[in-house]
């Protein structure tokens, strides 16, 4: 954990890949008892790039690693009848559970909220699934690469003249995890509510919702002109563009009118185009953008990154500094919040992960710990349940965990 | 249906632009009362973008991140005004706010003189940057933290130049994360009795998104390149054009099985003899020939022609969608995402609701008109005569 929140709630997880497990994550940084289910074979998480050291494994894929820290794993077969009488004693004690199944797979394993409910009346039990639990395409599939174009960011991917190119997703499983903080977002309104007053419910997040929700102009824009935002033509309320400088890009943002007049006068020295009446006002900036971005870009290219992105934002102009992952580790601000931790894992040793973004005045923050091993957590859970050393054999032979 | 979760709690939203303001939207949605402090003299600065009707303080994008809130109109810059705020804080549980961090200590209402006035006060900050370190003065908006968390040099078309995205992650992130703190801090009050500061970094909150970006240098010491719609291992994986003009859909298969099936819904089963595209690997390593086949049969059929095929036979796909589309489609429609409003000035206004759903989170009314609960909150609230509210006008301290 990270900070001592949720102190005595217990999540059940029974998720895979990014938002079920990223949503479960942010309840265990928060300091939840998480317990995660893994099928015998392991979460799919544990197959994705990238791998430490380009050596594929279970135990050193990246993206399993950052999903899963203070987290406790077992595995266990929800297929077998002493798989669902296990899982019954854990939905049994848990606060919540957390699941990004099919429908169809939760209703194959009697695991559907009516099923539930009747284990635990009190549960909260957060199901994210590509489309929801109703409606024409609730047993679709998704994914991140289909959730893109089918949340509406997708056909506005990318600014660019025409739109010959086709609408791309965004880097790695952008939309995945912000799926995963919306349900937990949701979840932690309704631990707040039931907590202690017997009742519960289920939550239904879909991640095509919890996609669109980043678009927002083009949707006041529709409603009020009936303008369709496309790639070629999204609304901006200046010129924005990313210009090349000696080693890298930065991105010019001039939100009002005197950004943009401070910027040319007072970090360019006013060269003597400033004042050309073509490049009086934004709109007209934006029509005659092929005769400025040279003026500008021969400027940028004599300059590095961070000249112009320090020198700008000392004179509080909204210039942005396009870093690498490289750089957004070396970042000054970020190392001086302490973003990024060091966890120590028994097998890939101390990696730099993403940290939490927020800080509590008040309590103090925690060391994480590190995504358990498969099955790490097997003769924890299972002999808190009453099972016996001998019993754990005995249902690994039989495939149950 | 209610709004309950939040029943009872009042927050107090000194937000303008997107992130904070939304977040405000997204508690009031959760039940809790939330006032938006505004002033004639510091005017959300959304107010100004794609401005409706006659007052010319409204705007679609006010609209938009603020359905669901009250407005109060207090000038900051009046030392009344101070006054009155800490009056309003005793009797709440939040503030939010998206300010850069000069601002609230500037006007004399730093974290510390609100806990003075109300030990039990929440304070969520969720400026661009932070409210600590060498840049956390630095302008912020969606654009500039994005290109400071990563994200934007990782956006593109394989091979080309970094490229500007058509939405802003950075904004919605970062109010989610803001929410998700008020209700860990409320949750955390609920217990202990403790309030506190919570402060948010909007391009941490981004950057916790992309965790493969960064993982990529910090375990194998390699900048992760721009892939537009490549996937690690998937193939095909990617949008392909489709009947008219700016049509497009989305396919991704995965599991041998899957590839059957696109083929046999294709009519080409003599891809599955050919070698080329005879595993998952083959696939992945021929993945531009492969692109240019089906790109030659999605191209007779529309984006939903071809989504809705594919997904009926168990492969993933979906259409490229506008917002036209978007707000139209037929499960969109059905679950109620888009909400036709009447706004008292700006008329019909399309809105969305919170991003799920739940019996016991409702969809609020429009965004307010400036100033419009100025009496709940001076007198139901305050306990303030008409009297003295003239006054106060006239003095531009309510303004």
């Amino acid at each position: 954990m990270f900070y001592k929140v949720l102190d005595g709630v217990k999540v059940l997880e029974f998720g895979h890949l990014i938002s079920g497990p990223f949503c479960a994550k942010i309840l265990a940084d928060l300091g939840a008892e998480v317990i995660k289910i893994e099928e015998p074979g392991g979460d799919e998480a544990r197959k994705q790039e990238p791998f430490l050291g380009d050596i594929a494994g279970p135990e050193r894929s990246g993206t399993f690693l950052y999903l899963n820290m203070n987290k406790k794993v077992i595995t266990l077969n929800p297929a077998t009848v002493t798989g669902r009488k296990i899982f019954a004693q854990l939905l049994d004690e848990a606060d919540v559970l957390v699941e990004n199944n099919s429908m169809k797979r939760m209703k194959t394993l009697k695991l559907t909220y009516t099923q539930i409910k009747k284990i635990n009346p009190r549960i909260i039990m957060t199901s994210i699934t590509p489309f929801g639990q109703t409606g024409p395409y609730k047993d679709y599939k998704g994914g991140e690469l289909v959730n893109t174009q089918m949340g509406g960011v997708g056909f506005i991917s990318t600014r660019e003249p025409d739109t010959s190119k086709a609408p791309i997703k965004y880097p790695a499983h952008l939309f995945s995890y912000q799926a995963g903080l919306c349900a937990a977002v949701a979840t932690m309104a309704a631990l707040f509510y039931h907590r202690g007053t017997g009742s519960g419910e289920q939550l239904d997040i879909s991640e095509q919702e919890s996609t669109l929700i980043d678009v927002m102009n083009p949707v006041y824009n529709y409603s009020y002109t009936g303008h369709i935002a496309s790639r070629a033509g999204v609304l901006t309320a200046a010129p924005t563009h990313l210009l090349p400088c000696k080693d890298g890009y930065i991105h010019n943002g001039f939100v009002r009118e005197s950004h943009w007049r401070q910027f040319v006068n007072d970090v360019m020295g006013h060269p003597d185009w400033a004042d050309k009446e073509i490049f009086k006002d934004y709109l007209s900036r934006a029509q005659h953008w092929d005769e400025l971005r040279p003026l500008l870009v021969e400027w940028t290219m004599q300059r590095t990154v961070d000249e112009i992105y320090r020198e700008s934002q000392g004179k509080r102009i909204p210039i942005g500094a396009v870093y690498t992952s490289a750089q957004v580790l070396q970042d000054r601000q970020m190392a001086a919040r302490g973003f990024f931790v060091e966890v120590d894992h028994p097998q890939v040793g101390k990696i730099k992960y993403p940290g939490v973004p927020y800080r509590f005045s008040e309590i103090s923050q925690d060391k994480p710990t590190a995504a358990p091993l498969l099955g790490q957590h097997n003769e924890e859970i299972y002999s808190r349940l009453g099972y016996s050393k001998r019993d754990l054999v005995k249902m690994e032979e039989s495939g149950i965990i | 249906m209610g709004t309950a979760y939040l029943k009872g709690i009042r927050v107090i939203a000194c937000t303008w632009g997107w992130a904070g303001s939304w977040a405000g939207s997204v508690l009031s949605d959760l039940g809790a009362e939330v006032i938006k402090m505004e002033s004639n003299q510091k005017l959300d600065n959304n107010r100004g973008h794609f401005k409706r009707g006659e007052t010319g303080v409204n705007s679609g994008e006010f609209n938009f991140t603020n359905r669901g809130t009250k407005s109060c109109t207090l000038n900051m810059k009046k030392p009344e005004s101070v006054e009155i705020f800490k009056k309003l804080v005793k009797i709440s549980d939040v503030v939010i706010t998206n300010y850069t961090p000069r601002v609230m200590p500037g006007w004399g209402l730093g974290y510390e003189v609100l806990k003075a006035v109300n030990p039990g006060i929440i304070l969520v900050s969720l400026p661009g940057f932070g409210s600590t370190g060498p840049d956390h003065d630095y302008v912020a908006y969606g654009p500039t933290i994005q290109a400071a968390s990563g994200l934007t040099w990782s956006h593109g078309h394989p091979g080309e130049e970094p490229i500007l995205a058509g939405v802003n992650p950075a904004d919605p992130a970062g109010g989610m994360y803001g929410v998700l703190s008020v209700l860990a801090a409320l949750s955390y009050r609920a217990r202990t009795g403790i309030g506190q500061h919570v402060d948010i970094a909007q391009s941490e909150g981004i950057t916790t998104f992309i965790p493969e970006v960064i993982l990529e240098y910090t375990m194998n010491n390699r900048i992760r390149p721009r892939m537009g719609n490549i996937d690690e291992i998937m193939a095909p994986h990617s949008v392909y054009p489709c009947k008219g003009k700016d049509k497009w859909v989305a396919i991704a298969v995965g599991t041998d099985a899957e590839w059957e099936t696109l083929c046999k819904v294709m009519g080409k089963s003599e891809l599955l003899k050919d070698e080329r595209f005879s595993d998952r690997f083959t696939r992945w390593q021929n993945q531009d020939e492969l692109n240019k086949l089906i790109a030659g049969w999605t191209k007779g059929f529309t984006p939903y022609e071809v989504m809705h095929k594919l997904q009926k036979a168990g492969v993933a796909a979906g259409a490229s969608l506008n917002v036209e589309e978007l707000i139209n489609d037929p499960h969109v429609k059905e679950r109620g995402v888009y909400i036709e409003q009447n706004h008292p000035e700006a008329g019909k206004s399309i809105v969305f609701r919170s991003p799920w759903t739940s019996a016991l989170t409702a969809t609020n009314p429009p965004a307010p008109m400036l100033g419009q609960h100025n009496d709940y909150v001076f007198k139901t609230l305050l306990g303030m005569t008409d009297d003295e509210i003239t006054r106060l006008a006239e003095k531009k301290v309510i303004y």
